[in-house]
């Protein structure tokens, strides 16, 4: 298969690396004046200090000491050698070990791989065709083109820790370059994972670190991907979706050095200054780290954990069990891409001739008349905003609902109206007792749903992977349900249902609760 | 700089005096000989040359003319396009801002409001008004294009509630137009309705994701303060045709009425009671305004 190019294939070596980010890190804060170079740097000792509380990292700390004494009695010179110390640290640490050999190695082996642990356990030669297991859907050539002409960010929704890797088949099965990635440290508590990623052109991402400054460096490392020729993947979600519902709003960091690597671009004459940004949702009938994720959109705000790593990814047990019970299914999984905007939130045309005129209107929106770029950061962030309104639009389009999904959905609708409320704690905590329904009467409410549901897929707001009949997809969810999870969100009770674990419920339910799916 | 106005009317002149107040030069594009401005003010009737030349348009048609306009002047990604008019088109209920990026490709657009008397401001006299738009460099632009001595321009981020403040002022100023002509009604009533009315508006604009505290300025109390110095204002005039239970068809139908309409249905989809707003178009309707006015007193007692 011609794939279309990707920097991947020839990266630049690490030194050369490293060089650049800090060079723009010194760039950036030599434009500060002294009062504002000093915030930065209080809050990088404040909250690297509180980070480290109990760490052991005596180079760190160290580090954080020469910085602090520079605070107090240095001079400008003395804050910024302190500065770059840390800015170096970070740079190694975010570049992490890509290895152009284990890279050339797993491009070949991991697709195998990966279609190996997709097939569970092959019945036949055709259970190995991965496409049985992950479908991908949409404008797939359009986006191919676009990673021809320039550069493209892929922007996924963010479900389970597996999607990173299902992500790297679905590009592989649609003729799709690499992409790098930007990996959450949390990622590489699986060592099979962990390995791969940092060997894979993953750089790295630790969220525990709050300064600016490294939010800097690592918006940095992004405009340095895409400007050298890296399509670049975000979760512009920023984690998992704890509660299981589509993104409804997105973190504009990572999704705003777009517009700032086409400007760096057009600046340097690029021939492809373009930004192109796919959304990308993803479907899963069922999701690995569903109990914990949904335990913890439960549990009070203020105990939420924003990075677990002790959940359903970091046992290799459960992990191997997700892949026998789960992935063994036909079209568990399926990844469709949406259609692509630039990095302004603006429709890109499938034509490629239109598609030359946008490249070049598109370059009024931050040039002058002379097409000199007017830089403006404030200007940027309002365009990052559309571009993030773009996104939130797009992926309830892209969602395929399945059998889990709407059992779910009409499950939880009846406790709702049992209860006569839409407080999802009190339905959470119904007594084992109420959570019981004649078979006969949820039929009926799922084929009402299953009709509305056929109709939303010919209007075309959003898809579907249903068996035709209601006791079809019923027994389809129940099978589901029973294969992996240790409770089930519904089971059977000779001719009644009964909701088991209403937590699971809730979480399988959210994929569709943006939907108005009956009349009321 | 030169500014480019959309529109040639009296309001359009009035912009136009005022970019010359601040040292600018201003391009009118009209549309025909009846839009056409005095010869001492820079016109044209090719509207799309007025985009090419000019970085910064204002757009000072009727709100019903703004989709004309813009399609007319053919205006490219590199402008900024800047509303002045009444935030909403009261036929099609759609937020004039929007309607310039559903018809064009800029991004870059705002909103130009408060209390502009056009008399006055052809004569010389002065005011001040605000412009919002959620990109600094529309607002520095805006204001550099018009801020003088004679006309002080704020600026503002909050684009939505000042739109949503430029189009409740019609509407609360019928509801005064009412108060001041309904038999045993005092300042009392009077106070009650800009009040309250300014309360119904303030939870819509929160509700629509605009800044509530928008209505209190120029755009909002500004304007209305404004409309209530004028007498024979056409807004008031609206307000007590309706106790004179005139009833008009729907095609003649008064701007403040239709507004009042494309008010409601804006906030009955964005789940908001505005009832001063319901009791206009109950009246337009023909409720018998001393019902109206009950029926409204006759609520249950809340909070403020």
């Amino acid at each position: 298969m011609n794939r279309p190019p990707s920097a991947l294939y020839n990266p630049a070596p690490r030194e050369l690396v490293l060089k650049d980010l800090l060079a723009r890190s010194r760039s950036r804060l030599d434009r500060l004046s002294n009062a504002k170079l000093a915030e930065l740097l209080e809050d990088a000792l404040y909250t690297e200090r509180k980070r480290l509380q109990r760490s052991k990292n005596a180079d760190a700390q160290a580090h954080l000491d020469i910085l602090a004494r520079a605070l107090v009695r240095g001079t400008r010179a003395d804050q910024m050698n302190a500065a770059m110390d840390l800015v170096r640290d970070w740079a190694d640490e975010i570049h992490g070990k890509f290895d152009p050999r284990t890279y050339r190695f797993a491009t070949r082996i991991l697709p195998k791989a990966l279609t190996g642990l997709l097939a569970g356990r092959p019945h036949r030669m055709s259970d190995l065709a991965p496409d049985r297991r992950l479908r991908v859907e949409g404008p797939v050539d359009v986006i191919a083109d676009l990673c021809s002409e320039g550069t493209v960010v892929l922007a996924p929704t963010h479900v389970s820790n597996l999607d990173s890797p299902l992500i790297g088949l679905a590009l592989h099965l649609a003729g799709l370059p690499p992409f790098v990635y930007g990996a959450g440290l949390n990622l590489f508590s699986n060592p099979f994972m962990g390995f791969f990623l940092s060997r894979l052109g993953a750089y790295t991402v630790d969220r525990r670190k709050s300064a600016q400054l490294y939010k800097d460096v690592l918006k940095d490392y992004s405009v340095r991907a895409m400007v050298t020729g890296h399509h670049s993947l975000f979760f512009p979600g920023g984690t998992r979706a704890r509660s299981g519902r589509v993104e409804a709003s997105v973190k504009k960091g990572l999704l705003g050095t777009g517009i700032v690597a086409w400007q760096e671009m057009l600046e340097a004459g690029h021939d492809k200054p373009d930004v192109y940004v796919v959304p990308l949702t993803l479907s899963f009938q069922l999701t690995l780290e569903a109990a914990t994720l949904i335990g913890d959109h439960l549990e009070d705000s203020g105990k939420q954990r924003f990075i677990i790593d002790d959940d359903e990814f970091a046992q290799p047990r459960r992990l191997a069990a997700f892949a026998r019970r789960v992935l063994d299914l036909d079209a568990s999984v399926v990844a469709r891409f949406g259609d692509p905007v630039d990095c302004l939130g603006n429709p890109v045309s499938h034509d490629p001739i239109e598609r030359k005129q946008q490249s070049i209107d598109r370059q009024r929106y931050v040039c002058d008349a002379d097409g000199t770029v007017q830089r403006d950061e404030q200007r940027d962030r309002v365009y990052t905003d559309r571009l993030a309104d773009t996104l939130v639009k797009a992926y309830p389009r892209g969602i395929t609902a399945m059998s889990t999904h709407v059992a779910a959905w009409v499950a939880w609708r009846m406790l709702e109206e049992r209860l006569d409320t839409k407080d999802e704690f009190r339905v959470v905590r119904m007594p084992a007792l109420s959570r019981r329904f004649s078979r006969a009467a949820f039929l009926e409410r799922l084929e009402g749903v299953l009709k509305r549901i056929r109709t939303d897929v010919q209007n075309g707001e959003y898809d579907a992977d249903l068996p035709v009949t209601a006791r079809g997809a019923l027994e389809q969810a129940i099978d589901r349900f029973t294969s992996y999870h240790r409770s089930k969100a519904i089971a059977e009770h000779g001719d009644d249902l009964v909701v088991e674990d209403t937590k699971l419920l809730l979480y399988y339910r959210n994929r569709l609760a943006h939907l108005e799916l009956e009349t009321p | 700089m030169k500014i480019g106005i959309l529109g040639g009317g009296h309001w359009g002149q009035a912009l136009a005096r005022l970019v010359m107040a601040a040292g600018n030069e201003p391009l009118i594009a009209y549309r025909d000989k009846k839009d056409k401005p005095p010869h001492i003010l820079p016109s044209t009737k090719d509207a799309p040359s007025v985009s090419a030349s000019c970085d910064l348009l204002l757009v000072a048609t009727s709100a019903n003319q703004v989709q004309a306009a813009i399609e007319m002047a053919e205006p490219h990604p590199g402008n900024r396009v800047v509303v002045a008019g009444r935030g909403i088109d009261a036929d099609t209920g759609r937020w004039l801002c929007d309607v310039v990026r559903e018809h064009s490709p800029v991004l870059r657009v705002g909103t130009l409001a408060g209390p502009a008397p056009v008399k006055e401001i052809l004569n010389g006299g002065l005011c001040a008004g605000v412009v919002a738009s959620p990109f600094q460099e529309v607002r520095d632009m805006v204001q550099i294009a018009l801020h003088s001595s004679r006309y002080r321009l704020y600026g503002s981020s909050d684009m939505t509630g000042v739109q949503l403040s430029s189009a409740a002022v019609p509407p609360l100023a019928a509801l005064v137009g009412v108060t001041t002509s309904l038999g045993g009604a005092g300042v009392g009533m009077h106070a009650m309705v800009i009040a309250r009315g300014i309360a119904e508006y303030s939870r819509l604009a929160t509700a629509l994701g605009g800044d509530a505290s928008s209505l209190a300025g120029l755009a909002g109390v500004g304007d209305l303060v404004a409309a209530q110095g004028q007498p024979g204002h056409r807004s008031f005039e609206v307000g007590k045709e309706l106790l004179s239970k005139k009833r008009r068809t729907t095609a003649s139908e008064p701007g403040p009425i239709r507004i009042a309409r494309a008010l409601v249905k804006t906030a009955e989809a964005a789940g908001v009671n505005i009832p001063l707003t319901q009791a206009l178009v109950a009246m337009a309707d023909g409720l018998d305004p001393l019902e109206a006015v009950q029926a409204l007193m006759g609520r249950q007692a809340q909070d403020e």
